[in-house]
């Protein structure tokens, strides 16, 4: 098996104080722990797993900066064969479909018989949950997002996604495909300092645009469908009402206030 | 067994001279109620191979309380030889999901308990207090937990007042303050737990420390005995205290009329002897009346807060030994137990619910007693 995990190297937020740097497109690096996205532990851990069972090799693919080698070094202590970093100013303001079209540009240079990709189904820093489906459209392969179990058959796989209200579809889906993992999909293992150093011998390649063969137009804000007009932080709305009495009277007052506020439709 | 540097255990903990005795697990707080069992492992790290520690989840039980070690008579450490095959545990990714938390919370985090960096000095949110740049006498080191635990929080408020009061120059780290790595080392993840030590030595001698005060009994044991290369001087804060009060500086002048029970945290009283600061501190507090547990100093019994235990559901059954302590203090009359650890705090006042003694007995830090004393 030919396997590919595509990583993201993100801040922790979920505590966080979020500061918006001032020209209002991303936050301050400073004071944040920055890690493994959550949801590609996981397409990590499920790569591991799936080279255990059915041999073969795996590919960790990140697109950063130097600093994001720390989490290509835990993929390779986890069992990853070997990291790509794909680093370039040009990449400066791409969006999940630029985004996307690196990381197919790099998989077909560094991995162009890969079986299977494995992504996280969204990233926990701006949670566009879009690269995985749209590599697989670049790519021109079949994709399924929210996975939540994994069986390799021949030349295909049964796979389980999570919708919602606790159902859970099952499919079968053509391999070569994209799998973008939901989380609790298994229990990403331990790695210990001392085997991420132990790692250190493994290969970590750095490329640029051009070793790929993309064009700086292809990427960036020229290759991207979106653009990014401002960061910000929704105003804490200082206003609470807390109404009181009869459920009839409360109710015709929370209409009334509806009403005057202009928010139910004429 | 090999240790994962590859020493055979036989020789690393120098086991061939273990007489079997078994005073190391009559002396265990834990072997009665779990299958640990300091000295079969003693034995079976010298027969058996690596793969049999693989199932051993009471491994986790060890609360690294040493007395295993500080009774053994041929100086042997069984204690060291669970924190090794911890370590095995640790390299296989045979680890309980909690310590996996724990650990690579202080990788990205530098906490155990899996917060924010940035959110690290907020305990200190009120108070006016020097940072390590601007360069002081003592550095106050807080720790992990009480820089983040609600309860324990209080603690460190309460040590900044009174070393204010007593005139104490200190700063601390703020938001660059990291785990210390005791209970790291005691987990068996080695590599992190080297990783804190060479950080936090190049932080402390960036901003020229010489002298470490801690919350924590744990903090000042790492610092103090296994920090390879720091030249600052280490003091648990019932020493510095004690010694403001010797000098005449902090003076603890309101009545508290209370019986009050010390419980010796293994970390500062059985592994680095000290009993007699926290013990005059209390007695120097009017209107105490400082009671004694039957089994004190080096004989007290562990609060099963350490070692990791903070981050791993045990296998032992039964009543736990902070529980039987509650319950030995009730007997003794004790209104307060009195602590000088951030884990006993915290082990201690869930058995105290647990028993249900709430109402009945107050579990307090020596440092929020005397706070009392100095403001009533
Ligand atoms: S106390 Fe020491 S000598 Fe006795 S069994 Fe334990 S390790 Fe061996
Ligand atoms: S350190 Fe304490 S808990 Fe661990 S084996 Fe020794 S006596 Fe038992």
């Amino acid at each position: 098996m030919k396997i590919v995990v595509c990583v993201k190297h993100v801040p922790d937020t979920a505590e966080a104080d979020v500061v918006i740097t001032p020209d209002k497109k991303g936050i301050k690096k400073e004071g944040l722990a920055f890690g493994i996205n959550e949801w590609d532990e996981y397409a990590l851990e499920e790569a591991i797993l799936t080279k255990e069972k059915y041999g073969g090799e795996v590919v960790a693919i990140t697109i950063g900066g130097k600093d994001s080698e720390d989490t290509l070094r835990r993929c390779l202590a986890k069992g990853a064969d070997r990291a790509v970093r794909v680093e370039d100013p040009a990449l400066e303001g791409s969006d999940a479909y630029a985004l996307a079209k690196a990381l197919g540009a790099v998989i077909k240079k560094e991995m162009p018989d890969y079986d299977i990709i494995f992504t996280g189904t969204q990233a926990g820093d701006d949670g566009f949950a879009q690269v995985g489906q749209t590599l697989a459209e670049t790519l021109g392969i079949p994709h399924a997002a929210l996975v939540t179990k994994v069986e390799i058959q021949d030349g295909k796989a049964k796979i389980h996604r999570e919708l919602e209200g606790g159902l859970e579809e099952v499919l079968e889906i053509q391999l070569p495909a994209v799998l973008a993992v939901q989380t609790g999909i298994n229990e990403p293992r331990y790695v210990s300092i001392m085997g991420i150093r132990k790692a250190k011998k493994k290969e970590l390649k750095v490329l640029n645009l051009s070793d790929v063969g993309l064009s700086p137009d292809e990427v960036g804000e020229k290759g991207s469908l979106l653009k990014l007009e401002e960061l910000y932080v929704p105003p804490v709305e200082k206003m609470a009402e807390i109404l009181t009495g009869a459920p009839e009277e409360t109710a015709a007052r929370l209409a009334s206030i509806l009403d005057e506020k202009g928010l139910i439709p004429k | 067994m090999e240790t994962v540097e590859g020493e055979s255990f036989g020789e690393k903990y120098d086991l061939f001279v273990c007489l079997q005795c078994g005073k190391c697990t009559g002396s265990c707080p834990l072997s009665m109620r779990s299958q640990l069992n300091p000295r079969k492992l003693v034995r079976e790290a010298l027969l058996l191979e690596n793969e049999a520690v693989m199932d051993k989840d009471f491994l986790w039980d060890c609360t690294t309380c040493a007395t295993c070690r500080l009774r053994c008579p041929r100086d042997l450490q069984p204690v060291e030889v669970i924190i090794g095959m911890r370590s095995i545990l640790i390299e296989e990714a045979k680890v309980p999901s909690t310590v996996q938390e724990a650990l690579e919370s202080t990788f990205k985090n530098g906490n155990p308990w899996g917060r924010a960096p940035s959110k690290r000095v907020e305990w200190a949110a009120e108070l006016s207090i020097k940072k390590a740049s601007e360069g002081a006498e003592y550095l106050y080191y807080v720790g992990c937990t009480p820089a983040y635990d609600p309860r324990v929080q209080s603690v460190a408020r309460s040590l900044v007042r009174l070393f204010d009061a007593a005139g104490v120059d200190f700063a601390i780290l703020g938001n660059e303050e990291k785990c210390c790595g005791n209970e790291i080392r005691r987990m068996g993840e080695i590599g992190l737990f080297e990783m804190l030590m060479e950080d936090n030595i190049e932080m402390f001698e960036n901003y020229g420390v010489e002298r470490i005060v801690t919350t924590s009994p744990h903090c000042y044991n790492v610092f103090k005995n296994e920090y390879e290369g720091l030249k600052a001087e280490v003091f648990h804060y019932t020493q510095l205290l004690c010694d403001k009060l010797d000098e005449g500086k902090l003076k603890l002048t309101k009545e508290l009329k209370k019986k009050v029970i010390y419980q010796d945290p293994c970390f500062l009283g059985k592994q680095n002897k000290v009993f007699e600061e926290p013990r005059k501190l209390l007695s120097s507090i009017p209107g105490v009346e400082l009671l004694e547990y039957d089994r004190e100093k080096m004989r007290s019994v562990c609060c099963e807060g350490g070692g990791g235990r903070m981050w791993a559901e045990a296998t032992a059954t039964g009543e736990r030994t902070a529980e039987m302590r509650v319950k030995e203090a009730a007997a003794l009359g004790a209104e307060v137990i009195a602590v000088a650890c951030p884990f006993c705090l915290l082990t201690f006042e869930d058995a105290v619910k647990t028993t249900g003694y709430e109402g009945k007995i107050e579990v307090k830090d020596i440092s929020e007693l005397l706070i009392e004393a100095i403001e009533g």
